[in-house]
């Protein structure tokens, strides 16, 4: 559970990094067997979790609407509309 | 009929001093300001400027003195809508009045371009626009807002291509003004209303399309400017525009022409990332690939190298030695034996040419005692009356010495 809150705090351009800089400790081949396998499966875990982040998020356009200075709610966005839906405090 | 009294008559230059008295301490034409158009700009090359400033029914001579003119931020020309700030007086020498300008701006921008002006140095000498404090965003943005006008073509814009380069993304339209008197107070009211309540956005997208500077000019106002610089979220400037900049664009963590190519800048494009990935998986997978073939080859090179260095290869290079050295001594003995053969055989050719019989073969002949068989050889070894015998190829001849006789040779 831990693991995993650290995963989300991370973010992709890191876990982008890492994977490239393992791609290329691999390719240099100066590591033992047990480091390259290591590392490969270090990356290949990277790439999956970088995969998870780009679907992470679900689709969503939504329009913010204020109600006071505390209170808000949204509601899907809907072009439509128009101006009425602009709220001023 | 007319009485011409002394007092009455006036020169001509005293009349013109006169009036152009009356003008200058006529405050209504002192220090004011002239709206019109310029015509008959000319440019002298003293540095004074001369030039007629019309609209459609009338006109005024204008001079705009090099000392004046100096700071202008623009070169004034013919058909230029100006406002003109200035003095109304009289050039007495030719007894025209004339506007004498102090101040020039263009008409319809100038007062904002001013304000503008003003503003941004004050901002920036406060340290708004630095650089090293704008906010980085983040590559892979998942929620962000959108403040602008709910109906225009750029939410339109922000919502079609961010959608295309990254389907799942979460937005959050923020309807605002974006023009008007009210336009830069609540947008700034909405960037600090979502910092409050919604700390997790990535960043925030606030602009309009293009507009006349007066469209844009919520954009370029203090307290919108203000509120972008407090933002704990980054925000992005998206105010449609091609050449001129507002302040938002200065003091945002990034800007960018128009609502569109803030999408564009700043929304990955998915498929991008997803090729990019699969890319380094499989290069992944060459190299680890690799890995194993060449640490293969490695063990089989040791192995083979081993087997080189083991015991039974010792023997063997043993038993190679043996063999190479017995061969080698064969031939070395193959060879002494040669050796002496040769020798042999020279020396009793040698011995041939010294046998005494293959001498007497060819007519001399040994004389030897009788007894004792020494050869003689000086005449002092035998005696007269001595007996001798003569060796000849075939025999001996049985002799007695005669006579002694020295020959000298």
């Amino acid at each position: 559970m831990k693991n995993k809150k650290k995963i989300e705090d991370i973010p992709f351009e890191e876990y982008l990094r890492k994977l490239e800089k393992i791609v290329q400790r691999l390719e240099e081949g100066e590591l033992t067997l047990d480091e390259s396998v290591m590392i490969y499966e270090e990356g290949m875990n990277i790439s999956k979790i970088c995969l998870e982040k780009l679907n992470k998020t679900k689709k969503k356009i939504e329009q913010l609407v204020i109600e006071s200075e505390e209170k808000y709610s949204t509601k899907p966005f809907s072009e439509k509309e128009g101006e009425d839906t602009i709220n001023e405090f | 009929m007319i009485n011409y009294t002394e007092s009455k008559i006036y020169t001509v230059s005293k009349l013109n001093k006169y009036i152009k008295k009356l003008f200058e301490n006529d405050f209504n034409l002192q220090d004011i300001w002239i709206l019109g158009e310029i015509s008959n700009f000319k440019l002298h090359s003293s540095g004074h400027m001369y030039f007629v400033l019309k609209d459609k029914e009338s006109q005024i001579k204008c001079v705009m003195f090099r000392g004046n003119n100096c700071n202008l931020r623009f070169m004034p020309g013919d058909g230029m809508k100006v406002k003109l700030r200035g003095d109304v007086s009289v050039y007495e020498k030719r007894g025209e009045y004339q506007l004498y300008v102090r101040e020039i701006i263009e008409a319809g921008k100038g007062e904002l371009y001013l304000a503008f002006e003003r503003l941004k140095e004050k901002l920036k000498d406060e340290g708004l626009f630095s650089e090293e404090i704008k906010k980085k965003l983040p590559l892979i943005p998942q929620n962000i807002a959108v403040i602008t006008s709910p109906t225009g073509a750029a939410i339109r814009d922000v919502i079609t291509i961010s959608l295309r380069r990254f389907p799942n993304l979460s937005i959050l339209v923020v309807p605002s003004l974006v023009q008007g008197a009210f336009a830069a107070k609540e947008m700034a009211k909405k960037i600090d209303f979502l910092n409050k309540y919604f700390k997790d956005l990535d960043f925030i997208i606030i602009g309009r399309g293009g507009g006349s500077l007066e469209e844009l000019w919520a954009f370029n106002e203090e307290i919108l400017a203000r509120s972008i610089f407090n933002s704990k979220i980054p925000i992005v400037s998206a105010v449609g525009h091609e050449t001129d900049f507002t302040i938002s664009d200065f003091v945002a963590d990034l800007r960018s022409p128009t609502p569109s190519a803030a999408a564009e800048m700043t929304i990955p494009d998915k498929n991008n990332l997803i090729n990019n990935l699969s890319l380094l998986k499989s290069k992944m997978s060459r190299a680890i690939k690799r890995n194993f073939e060449l640490k293969t080859e490695n063990l089989n090179s040791a192995s083979r190298s081993l087997k080189y260095q083991g015991p039974e290869n010792k023997i063997n290079q043993y038993y190679q030695y043996i063999d190479e050295f017995s061969a080698r001594l064969n031939s070395r003995i193959k060879h002494r034996v040669e050796l002496y053969e040769e020798r042999i055989k020279k020396d009793s050719q040698r011995l041939d040419s010294l046998n005494p019989w293959a001498i007497i073969e060819r007519g001399y002949s040994i004389c030897r005692k009788i007894p004792g068989k020494e050869i003689i050889k000086r005449l002092k070894q035998i005696e007269v009356g001595a007996k001798m015998e003569v060796i000849i190829s075939d025999g001996k001849i049985l002799s007695k010495v005669e006579k002694k006789e020295v020959v000298s040779s």
